[in-house]
């Protein structure tokens, strides 16, 4: 619905705006002004078209008028446009001397049917009728072509019994209007809406091929329709009835509603006309009985005709949008036959990314291609085995016309196209994130290992401590065993403490190579406050060297979130670093670093580390996180970017500023998980 | 050679890791050594000691609070200060040259082997040792010569000048038997028994300053 719904919305709008002044605008008075000449016309064509001697109006247009305008404008006018109707009521009414009253009275039923069709029409459409959507012309046919003549005849047959006009009965009045409103409320009107909103400009658009095509399809319409309303004597063989059924079926599938429903009213006015004057197979019986079989004619051909053309144009939509969505889709797209793998149809982008011209693709199967997206089958499985389930971001290998292997993701939908079962392919080619993402992997691991150099000193003391206990120990055991009555439980005290050193140095080499191990993210649940506690006990030795002093300020809340534990190691480490480094001109006594972590409400905790350094120049601040940006005099400038992308990678933020005291403090904060960390 | 160190050498063991000092005292107690371990530099300074008993510290770089450098340098302000052997988890060059410069008998790193951390401590308590025996001789010496009267100070030093008697009492406007009698008190306080060694002696305190 929404290209034209916008544009005639805004029609509209623009319309109401225009209303919307106090003095009524130009566009109202333009409408008022067609709607006086509409309804003119359509009543004088109503007499014309009338059986006679009995005069019995078959088709009755003023009505129909009435409620196109209606249809067509915003419910704020109607009033001025009803107001407009009135005078062409009385000068076409009144030269057929019918009493002034009775004259009024019917342009009181008149206005009713335009109101109850117009008006409940718009009210469960939300706003102005289309007749290129099923919906609309459903809604149409029973609001405005039934209800409101159904309605608005009981108050005509009323008002004709009231005046004591003419000779039939409050029935037959009831339905002689009745039908004839149905008629031309279904036929007149959607030809009035649809050719009212055509715009010249719109004739540029139409083919020659395609104009040719309407013209013809025109001249066989009124020569078949002639041939068989016109011409047919009485009694006529039922076929001929049939006769212009095919020309407006194929003003339906080759054509707009516009075109349709200018059809249908050809044909109506041929039929019509072609009874009033004593022609065609109408004629045969009374007036009365001839203009009901002509109408159910018409009215029982027309509704099913009008929904047709409507589902028609829905799915063309629907499927030009689908071709559109196809074409400028910035993802590769490939239309494949399930039964084969043949490929029906591809995109622009398809071509650019596997780099193979449309002739090459279409007809050839993907096999022929050697595209090879073979991950897991699952696209084979499809192809060979009718597996209809669809495909979600799988990520595969895509061989390219040159014989590069691309990466992509890829997703699949069976759909039957023409009734034969195929596969949408979508493919994203993430070959350059795939790369990025390996990169900052390296990045990311060569700064942890840049990280471990510089700590190589403290890891060497670290390890040494307790490797130097174990080898004295074991020399001491060595010792106290040569003297003539060996001490054994001292012995075994020292065997012991080999024991618990050796488990030391071995913990300490398992915490070195966890943080130095190449490796993708693995998110579990965490105790932030542990990793940060872990992260200061290893880098206590190199505060010890710097003559640091560490305090902690942990949460005693449960800070469990979702993270990878070696990373956010990396970014405290980093952090710790950063911070004792600052501390390099401040005097010892005064290098104090405070690691805290504070539970944030029930979601986000956070962590932060202060130092009393020089603090950061202010001017550089909001530089700090950016690559290769660094303020140190050795360093790449690397540390702080990785640390961002890695909390920006567990959905968190960190920060720099300045304290008021001295020094400067980072924080991260992540959101915290309800789950709990699982020991 | 006379020498009033008579009791058995003491080892210090300074560092702040509880079991790498542990160990080492174990090794040096099983090796026959008195130990006396202590958590950190300041313990240590703080913690009475009998200067007069040999010994050396075993003292590592890195602690708490003051480093072991910092104890090296205020031990070397004592006035018998002992050697000390440093005994690092990780030496820099800087920090060794540091050490070594400031009087370290050795510089060594952990793990250590028994063999170099023995013949560390043989070499320090040697040099203590030494360094006790002559710091001794010299006192002694010291105190010889301050018994001598300012005209047997005279003598002494045109004696070992090698000036004859009779020059002397030239030199000094006294009799030739007033210098004989000077030279023989000399010799008695001095306690040499030859011209030569008395030279000798002199030579020293001309050595250590005296």
């Amino acid at each position: 619905m929404p290209d034209q719904a916008s544009d005639s919305f805004w029609k509209s709008r623009r319309f109401e705006q225009a209303v919307f002044a106090p003095v009524v605008e130009a566009d109202a008075i333009r409408a008022a002004v067609l709607v006086f000449i509409g309804y003119y016309l359509g009543t004088r064509i109503g007499f014309a078209l009338t059986f006679q001697p009995h005069p019995i109006s078959v088709f009755w247009p003023p009505n129909s008028v009435l409620l196109a305008a209606l249809l067509l404008t915003p419910p704020r006018i109607w009033w001025f446009l009803l107001l407009a109707a009135f005078p062409a009521h009385l000068i076409a009414e009144l030269q057929s001397q019918v009493p002034p009253l009775m004259v009024v009275c019917w342009f009181v039923s008149n206005c009713s049917e335009a109101l109850i069709g117009a008006g409940l029409t718009r009210y469960l459409l939300r706003g102005p009728v289309r007749f290129d959507t099923l919906r609309g012309v459903a809604t149409f046919c029973l609001c405005a072509g039934f209800l409101g003549p159904f309605l608005s005849s009981f108050i005509d047959a009323g008002f004709v019994a009231l005046n004591g006009w003419g000779h039939g009965s409050y029935l037959n009045n009831w339905r002689a209007r009745f039908f004839s409103n149905v008629l031309s409320a279904l036929t007149l009107t959607p030809a009035i809406i649809t050719w009212f909103n055509f715009r010249p400009t719109q004739w540029k658009r139409i083919s020659s091929g395609h104009a040719l095509e309407g013209s013809v399809l025109l001249l066989g319409l009124v020569i078949a329709s002639t041939v068989t309303l016109y011409n047919a004597r009485t009694n006529p063989d039922p076929v001929l009835f049939y006769a212009p059924l095919p020309f407006l079926l194929w003003a339906v599938f080759r054509f707009e509603a516009r075109a349709t429903s200018a059809a249908i009213l050809i044909v109506t006015f041929l039929a019509i006309w072609s009874s009033t004057h004593g022609h065609g197979p109408f004629i045969n019986q009374s007036a009365e009985i001839n203009a009901r079989s002509i109408q159910m004619f018409l009215i029982v051909m027309t509704v099913p005709v009008m929904l047709l053309a409507a589902g028609i144009q829905e799915r063309r939509k629907a499927e030009e949008r689908f071709a559109e969505a196809f074409r400028s889709s910035p993802d590769p797209m490939s239309i494949i036959r399930q039964k084969d793998g043949v490929l029906i149809d591809v995109n622009d982008h398809w071509m650019k990314t596997f780099g193979y011209e449309r002739s090459e693709t279409i007809g050839r199967s993907l096999l022929d291609l050697n595209l090879s997206l073979s991950e897991g089958g699952q696209v084979q499985q499809m192809i060979g085995f009718g597996r209809t389930e669809p495909i979600r971001d799988l990520d595969c290998e895509a061989r390219a016309k040159t014989g590069e292997f691309r990466q992509v993701s890829l997703s699949a939908d069976a759909v039957e196209i023409g009734n034969e079962p195929c596969l949408v392919v979508v493919i994203r080619d993430i070959t350059d994130r795939k790369k990025a993402e390996e990169m900052s992997r390296d990045l990311a691991h060569a700064s942890r290992l840049a990280t471990i150099g510089e700590l190589s000193a403290s890891i060497a003391h670290e390890i040494n401590q307790p490797l130097g206990a174990i080898l004295s120990n074991a020399d001491a055991a060595e010792l106290l065993l040569e003297s003539e009555s060996p001490p054994l439980d001292e012995v075994r005290r020292i065997l012991a403490d080999i024991r618990n050193d050796d488990l030391r140095a071995s913990e300490i080499i398992r915490h070195i190579r966890l943080l130095t191990r190449k490796q993708v993210m693995q998110v579990e649940v965490l105790d932030l406050t542990q990793v940060a506690g872990e992260v200061v006990r290893l880098m206590e030795a190199e505060a010890r060297s710097r003559n640091v002093s560490i305090c902690t300020n942990f949460a005693a809340a449960p800070t469990a979130i979702f993270g990878d534990r070696v990373h956010l190691q990396q970014v405290l480490m980093n952090l710790i670093l950063n911070g004792m480094e600052a501390m390099t001109d401040t005097p010892e006594s005064e290098r104090r670093l405070l690691v805290r972590t504070v539970a944030n409400g029930q979601q986000r905790v956070q962590v932060s580390v202060s130092d009393s350094g020089r603090g950061i120049p202010p001017e550089k601040l909001s530089r700090l996180f950016e690559s290769f940006f660094t303020t140190k005099e050795t360093g790449m400038g690397l540390g702080l970017a990785i640390a961002r992308s890695i909390i920006d990678a567990h959905h968190g933020r960190i920060s720099a500023e300045n304290n008021s005291d001295g020094g400067a403090t980072f924080q991260f904060d992540l959101p915290l998980s309800n789950q709990s960390v699982v020991s | 050679m006379t020498s009033s160190v008579s009791e058995k050498p003491i080892v210090h063991v300074v560092d702040d890791d509880d079991s790498l000092r542990k160990a080492v005292t174990r090794l040096l107690r099983a090796a026959g050594y008195d130990v006396r371990a202590y958590g950190s530099a300041g313990e240590f300074a703080l913690t009475e000691r009998d200067n007069k008993r040999p010994g050396c510290v075993l003292l590592d770089v890195r602690m708490p609070g003051p480093s072991g450098l910092d104890l090296q340098e205020a031990l070397a302000r004592e006035d018998e200060p002992l050697p000390v052997i440093f005994l690092t988890a990780y030496g820099d060059i800087p920090t060794t040259v540091r050490a070594m410069k400031a009087g370290a008998v050795d510089f060594l790193t952990k793990p250590i082997k028994r063999d170099a951390l023995l013949n560390a401590v043989r070499t320090a308590l040697a040099r203590d040792l030494q360094w006790h025996t002559s710091h001794e001789q010299r006192r002694d010496l010291h105190i010889r010569f301050e018994k001598l009267t300012a005209r047997e100070r005279d003598v002494f030093e045109l004696v070992v000048a090698g000036r004859l008697n009779k020059q002397i009492a030239a030199e000094l406007g006294m009799a030739e038997r007033t210098v004989k009698a000077h030279r023989s008190q000399v010799m008695a306080k001095m306690q040499a028994t030859t011209l030569a060694e008395l030279v000798h002696l002199a030579d020293k305190m001309r050595h250590d300053g005296l």
